[in-house]
């Protein structure tokens, strides 16, 4: 069991869900610290790159 | 016919004329055979970065469905607008038919802002003149000090 209330289907739009998986600065947290599943990891990881891309999550804390 | 989540973020400046891009974007929507299922007006929105120097974005989602080779029509046309600052068509497999996270949260918040913004304009008008008197106040008083000390 996971710490993380994971939905069936992972949403870009969903931040509150995708944020506990990024760092401060950003970065996305390796599935062997957040204990996630492999798959959920690769859902996890794909949502966060659109969301970055549609500017609803940092790429980096560097942002002027 | 395939399946589309678009979101597309205009330009901030441009908020008060959404209606219109709506409709326009509709009608763009509709001369390529596409069928809008659902859209979500998000509203103005912080940028996690600045994208072409704005801070902030007026977020639109739809749901729609329709024929990929009209889709690069529409993109195309997308490109050249200038109000557009970002956009993006996504295929799924089906079309959630729940509100997303984003208007929902948007539609929790919305109340507020708008309050905001209205009070802060009267809030400048009656402001100004006030401290204008206070300054002078002030300028009297301290004149008067100074007559005291001499």
């Amino acid at each position: 069991m996971s710490k993380y209330d994971l939905p069936k289907k992972f949403d870009h739009k969903d931040i509150d869900i995708l944020k506990p998986f990024i760092t401060e600065t950003g970065k996305i947290i390796p599935a062997r610290v957040t204990g996630v599943s492999a798959s959920n990891q690769r859902k996890i990881t794909k949502s966060i790159k659109i969301a970055r891309f549609l500017a609803l999550l940092p790429y980096t804390d560097m942002h002027q | 016919m395939k399946k589309y989540e678009a979101v597309i973020i205009l330009n901030p400046n441009l908020s008060s004329k959404v209606d219109e891009f709506k409709k326009d974007f509709e009608k763009l929507l509709a001369d390529n055979s596409f069928k809008i299922v659902k859209t979500e007006d998000v509203g103005r929105r912080q940028l996690a970065y600045s994208i072409a120097n704005h801070n902030k974005g007026h977020y639109l989602l739809f749901n729609l469905e329709g024929d990929p080779s009209k889709l690069l029509e529409i993109e195309t046309k997308i490109k050249y607008n200038e109000s557009i600052i970002r956009h993006l068509f996504l295929v799924v497999k089906e079309h959630s038919g729940e509100d997303s996270g984003l208007f929902i949260e948007a539609k929790n918040k919305k109340p507020e802002p708008v309050e905001v913004e209205e009070k802060k304009v009267v809030e400048e008008v009656e402001t100004k003149p006030a401290e204008e008197n206070s300054e002078k106040k002030e300028a009297e008083e301290s004149s008067k000090e100074g007559d005291d000390n001499e």
